[in-house]
């Protein structure tokens, strides 16, 4: 379904993308009462959907939780549009509640990669960016009620990947470096988080990992990290060899880690 | 029950402390295991947990099928370096031994919790420092683990310290000192594989020993996990007593699969 339903979404140039606009895909899961919104990496220059998306929200069904595979704009769109995509889609999975069951107050929000720096966005950037709220979608909140990390681009400041960052803004100022970096934007309100990362990553340091889980826990925020020791892997999703995710056997532990977390949390039944 | 020491040669001894008390280690071993492991309970180097955190692990080790020692170590009034000496010849004995008892001298680890967190942990990257006069055939075998395992270590002795376990452990309290006994700040390449637990509601022993403790990891390159988890306090062991709130039995256990994982993937286990 449309992110913007029958509006022009805001800061839209039927030039950039072939006049693409951005869609969420519902994978609603009856009875389910938490809901999560899944935002693909790939750099911010394309989009994983399958192992990072579908898959995901396939999973998450299969475990009672709902989900939206967002398809989000990127470039040649620059921040805050990624994120301005983000929040309305927390908006309007909160707007469906009613509809389909979930909690109003059990949205989550997660991400791949730079999908993950994406879903820590929404998480932590306050404000709307210049957007002018406008119909009844928008009065809801964008806040997500969770955050889960996989292998996440957090800092623009340290341990970066540059490639993600020079994709999403022009200015990567010392100032807008620390204003782009999660762990700069972490603070009280911030929801509680799960973060994986695979220990031996070469193209998204664990650090990144390491520095958010530093910030929540200075603010108290309750979280989990996990890191699965492996060298040399980046963008292994699942990681249980379904096309074109690769078979890590003693990494995908990990979405039992996740499945662990959330019924602790009580986002599952 | 094996003393560490012959009577007359233990360093540092002082029959007015402890009662007289002989450090030890306790076999637990499991006939055809591979996989050999130094168990340092906690107790903030004030007691030592040999319960929940001595007994009780061995007992689970050698479920898996792991073969175990429970070292009892020295503490206060005795100060560092006592017990360091007391558990680099534990692991120096327990490598000794694997001739006699048939696992491999190359898959021995060291698995602390809290202050004994903090000891294994040096058996990884103290080397050369604190070593001792060389008694007998043990003291030819090396003292470092071949992988650590910590749970809630009290690792670092700086910003997030547990105070007591630094106050119990140094005569000297200084900066330098702190520096200089905190396990991160001495980590390099050549620091065994590491398995790290904690739970973030820990207020002993804050979370950031571990995560400070992954980062120096990771800086150098060596080979580690970080697993956190939500709930639970200091000490919760292996979560499985009657008197641990439901959340931590039903969910904080799970520290046991990612360690079985770990183990398997490091092929410590079959």
């Amino acid at each position: 379904m449309k992110l913007w339903g029958n509006n022009i979404p805001p800061f839209y140039n039927k030039d950039y993308l072939d006049g693409f606009m951005p869609l969420v895909e519902p994978y609603i899961k009856e009875g389910a009462k938490s809901c999560v919104i899944i935002c693909p990496g790939g750099g911010y220059s394309h989009k994983a959907m399958e192992h990072e998306g579908r898959h995901v929200a396939e999973y998450f069904n299969s475990i009672g939780v709902s989900a939206f595979v967002l398809d989000y704009r990127l470039k040649p769109y620059k921040h805050p549009i990624p994120v301005i995509d983000a929040k309305r889609a927390i908006r309007l999975a909160r707007s469906l509640a009613g509809k389909y069951g979930y909690d109003k107050d059990k949205i989550g929000i997660m991400g791949f990669s730079a999908g993950a720096h994406l879903a820590g966005s929404a998480g932590t950037f306050k404000g709307d960016f210049g957007y002018d709220l406008q119909d009844d979608i928008d009065k809801e909140s964008s806040r997500p009620d969770f955050m889960i990390l996989c292998y996440p681009v957090v800092s623009c400041v340290q341990y970066s990947h540059r490639g993600s960052f020079e994709n999403l803004s022009e200015d990567l100022s010392p100032k807008s470096a620390r204003e782009l970096s999660i762990e700069e934007n972490v603070d009280k309100t911030t929801p509680p988080t799960f973060i994986f990362h695979t220990s031996g990553d070469i193209c998204v340091p664990v650090e990144n990992s390491l520095l958010m889980a530093s910030a929540l826990s200075r603010y108290e925020i309750p979280f989990e990290i996990h890191t699965f020791n492996i060298y040399g892997y980046h963008g292994v999703g699942l990681a249980n060899g379904r096309k074109p995710a690769v078979h890590l056997e003693y990494v995908e532990m990990w979405a039992d880690n996740l499945k662990n977390w959330l019924e602790g949390m009580g986002f599952i039944n | 029950m094996i003393k560490l020491w012959d009577d007359n040669k233990i360093p540092y001894y002082n029959k007015e402390y402890q009662d007289g008390f002989m450090p030890s280690i306790t076999p637990y071993i499991v006939e055809n295991a591979k996989t050999c492991i130094l168990i340092c309970p906690g107790g903030g180097y004030r007691t030592v947990c040999t319960d929940h955190e001595g007994v009780q692990i061995a007992n689970y080790l050698n479920k898996l099928g792991i073969s175990a020692f429970m070292l009892e170590y020295r503490i206060a009034p005795y100060k560092h370096p006592t017990e360091i000496t007391d558990a680099k010849r534990a692991m120096r004995y327990v490598r000794y031994l694997a001739k006699e008892y048939g696992y491999d001298k190359h898959k021995i680890g060291a698995m602390g919790f809290s202050a004994g967190g903090h000891l294994a942990g040096c058996l990884g990257v103290f080397d050369s420092d604190f070593g001792y006069e060389p008694q007998d055939e043990i003291d030819k075998e090396s003292s470092k683990p071949d992988f650590l395992i910590l749970c809630y270590p009290a690792l670092s002795l700086c910003q997030y310290a547990h105070r007591g376990t630094f106050v119990n452990l140094s005569e000297d309290l200084s900066n330098d000192a702190a520096v200089r006994l905190s396990v991160e700040k001495n980590v390099s390449e050549t620091t065994p594989p590491t398995f790290l637990f904690h739970t973030i509601g820990d207020c002993d022993v804050p979370v950031e020993n571990s995560i400070l403790m992954a980062k120096a990891l990771s800086r150098h390159k060596v080979k580690f996990e970080l697993h956190t988890y939500t709930h639970g306090m200091h000490g919760v062991a292996l979560c499985d007593r009657d008197f641990q709130e439901e959340k931590v039995k039903k969910y904080t256990s799970f520290w046991k699969k990612n360690l079985h994982n770990w183990l398997r993937s490091m092929n410590y286990l079959d």
